[in-house]
């Protein structure tokens, strides 16, 4: 089939569009001129520097949680669990930046090393229990969140509670990761560019990574091929939970630096709708996160300026995804192919 | 421990569990039709917020559960035409509702009450003392001095378990999840079973939603589901796809919840969050005991095409 190419992608665009048309939609019924709205959407998001600097910073954690979707996903198992990999890696990043004394370099690099380990390690509960006990991994993951969200609030509130306000000390200046350009983007997002090579390298370009996928394709062939296939599940897991580690803990000593009540929030399933709508591959995954981003951003300055409220603006990200899913399952159902069959061969005809 | 810690104990055991047992049975319908449903979670949010809005105008905690099933239903029908039309994967489709509508519901609260509003608070649904009964020392107001919604959710575990056991009706929905090719050949509407328990799973999940804002705290924010959703889910295979089960299951997780709620408050040493995590982390240990035993229904998940045989 030489459709099935251009049809990946014209899906999310036309998904996209569509979510737009309603979002102009629901911004006339509430009064607004949905043309200057979106305009200022786009310059909230890609205006200037500054405004372009800000939604790469908004985009990286969603990078980080997506690719940690995809990777999973890609062995056949869902990882829903990407926040509290993510919180367990930002979790040990704030421990090692603000309580061993390090500082500069080392701080980082030991920062970094140790939050992906929490991260892969966070996932391994859930990938254990689905491989021996055969689990799923779903619940388990999900719940491991709740954990891990409770377990960041015990640190934030008490264990290591900085001054009267409920957040932990802030990682100092020399241990941060460096801005680029000047912008309040960091190194953090060069990470999250090298990490998606590095999985796109990995799964379509090695033989590790291709039988990965042929795990994650069909579990039963993959056994009979002699495929390890317990093993890639967990491995898989364990990579992915890592991804959002190193997610976190990169977010920490790049833009956030303390622990607070809401870090963090809804950056697993976020994660999950850019890799499910970037098709689990990584390169789209990261397309589709920095456009995700540039929603959000660019809707605080709409929302300053035309006072179309941001909460629009989730509502379209929510649509993207309802539709883009639905579509994509439309295009593989036998009658669609059926129908585009015989309107090529009509053409074929004339 | 007095007998006046335990009552309360238990009180507020069958009031927490009760959410679960409407979330659970709404999973139950779904997955007995052959499709697993991850997205109660969102379902339950939009019930809340719906149930909460309507109660608040109305004044009437009853409409506003109505209402809730109302929306419960409206939401479930977009991810029945995704997965029983469409044939999307049920497991992609569920996480799509989940983010999609808590998402509504956000954006339906904050344009209602604008950006910057204080916490807005509705009417709570009164409790109804079944006369006589409750009369009975101790046991008596545990079970009979409850809301109706409580009631409604035993009676509808007792009409589930009559129904899937008992009637034909209940087994034809049952092969549909079985069987679907032979329940076809049956002469059953495999696709309208389908839809039909589509609409029962949104109805009660938007009723477990409405129930957290009409009968258990009188106000809505965001995430107030905190989980349940997911939570039933386990509830569901830990209960074996049998009501009965799945009631046993959900006292359990709601006992969990109210042990965490007294113990917050009996000691102040241990920072509150780690009580916090009772139900998530008993919900992970339960699921790692019972282990694999697959004994849900076998096209559980599979799209169902007319066309193959």
């Amino acid at each position: 089939m030489k459709n099935v190419k251009w049809i990946n992608v014209l899906i999310p665009v036309a998904s996209v569009l569509l979510s737009l048309v309603i979002g102009c939609i629901i911004m006339i019924i509430l009064g607004s001129n949905p043309f200057i709205a979106l305009q200022y959407l786009w310059i909230g998001a890609f205006g200037n520097l500054t405004n372009l600097g800000t939604t790469l910073t908004r985009a990286t954690p969603l990078i980080f949680t997506g690719l940690c979707a995809c990777f999973a996903y890609r062995c056949g198992v869902f990882n829903l669990g990407g926040e509290g990999q993510f919180i367990m890696g930002s979790i040990l990043a704030c421990v090692v930046a603000t309580q061993t004394g390090l500082t500069g370099l080392p701080a980082v690099l030991l920062s970094l090393v140790a939050g992906t380990i929490a991260g892969g390690l966070w996932a391994m509960v859930p990938g254990l229990l689905k491989i021996y006990r055969g689990q799923n991994e779903m619940i388990i993951s999900i719940m491991l969140n709740y954990v891990a969200t409770l377990f960041m609030g015990v640190l934030y509130t008490n264990w290591l509670r900085d001054g009267s306000v409920p957040q932990t000390a802030s990682v100092p200046l020399e241990s941060r990761l460096t801005k680029l350009f000047g912008l309040r983007v960091t190194t953090a997002f060069l990470l999250a560019l090298l990490a998606g090579a590095a999985i796109y390298y990995f799964l379509f370009h090695t033989s590790k990574g291709f039988q990965l996928r042929a795990v994650g394709l069909n579990m039963t062939a993959a056994e009979f091929n002699g495929f390890a296939v317990r093993r890639y599940l967990l491995i898989s897991f364990v990579v992915s939970g890592m991804i959002a580690g190193l997610g976190g803990s990169a977010e920490l000593l790049g833009t956030q630096y303390y622990l607070i009540n809401g870090y963090a929030n809804g950056y697993g399933f976020d994660g999950v709708a850019m890799a499910l709508i970037g098709q689990l591959h990584p390169i789209a995954t990261i397309v589709v996160a920095i456009f995700f981003a540039a929603l959000r951003v660019g809707s605080t300055t709409m929302q300053v300026v035309t006072g179309v409220p941001t909460s629009v603006s989730d509502i379209i990200q929510a649509l993207v995804i309802v539709f883009t899913v639905a579509g994509l399952a439309m295009v593989k159902l036998p009658e669609f192919k059926a129908a585009v069959a015989k309107l090529t061969a009509k053409k074929e005809a004339a | 421990m007095d007998l006046e810690f335990l009552g309360n104990l238990i009180l507020a055991s069958v009031r927490m569990a009760t959410p679960l047992i409407f979330l659970s049975l709404a999973e139950l319908y779904s997955q007995r039709a052959g499709l697993v449903h991850i997205g109660l979670e969102g379902l339950a949010s939009i019930g809340s917020l719906v149930g909460f809005l309507v109660c608040l105008i109305s004044g009437s905690p009853v409409a506003g559960v109505v209402a809730g099933a109302a929306a419960g239903v409206a939401v479930n029908m977009i991810y029945a035409y995704a997965t029983i039309s469409l044939c999307a994967e049920q497991i992609v489709y569920g996480m799509a509702i989940n983010i999609f509508a808590p998402a509504l519901a956000a954006f339906i609260y904050r344009v209602y009450f604008g950006a910057g509003s204080e916490l807005v608070q509705g009417a709570l649904m009164q409790a109804v003392h079944i006369p006589v009964l409750s009369d009975i020392p101790f046991i008596g107001d545990l079970i009979f001095g409850q809301t109706p919604m409580v009631y409604l959710a035993y009676a509808l575990v007792i009409f589930t378990a009559i129904y899937f056991s008992k009637t034909k009706s209940g087994l034809n929905f049952k092969a549909v999840g079985e069987y679907p090719q032979a329940a076809a050949t049956l002469g059953i509407n495999v696709i309208g079973v389908k839809y039909l328990a589509s609409v029962i799973c949104g109805a009660l999940a938007g009723i477990g939603g409405a129930y957290l804002t009409t009968c258990y705290a009188s106000t809505y924010t965001d995430g107030n589901v905190a989980g349940r959703g997911f939570i039933a889910l386990a509830a569901v295979i830990f209960g074996r796809w049998s009501a009965g089960g799945v009631l046993l299951a959900c006292l359990f997780f709601g006992f969990c919840d109210a042990l965490q709620i007294r113990l917050q408050v009996s000691s102040s040493d241990i920072p509150y969050q780690f009580f916090q995590m009772i139900p998530y982390v008993a919900t992970v240990v339960v699921l790692g005991i019972i282990g694999m035993k697959k004994a849900g229904p076998k096209a559980s998940g599979k799209p169902y095409r007319r066309e193959e045989r």
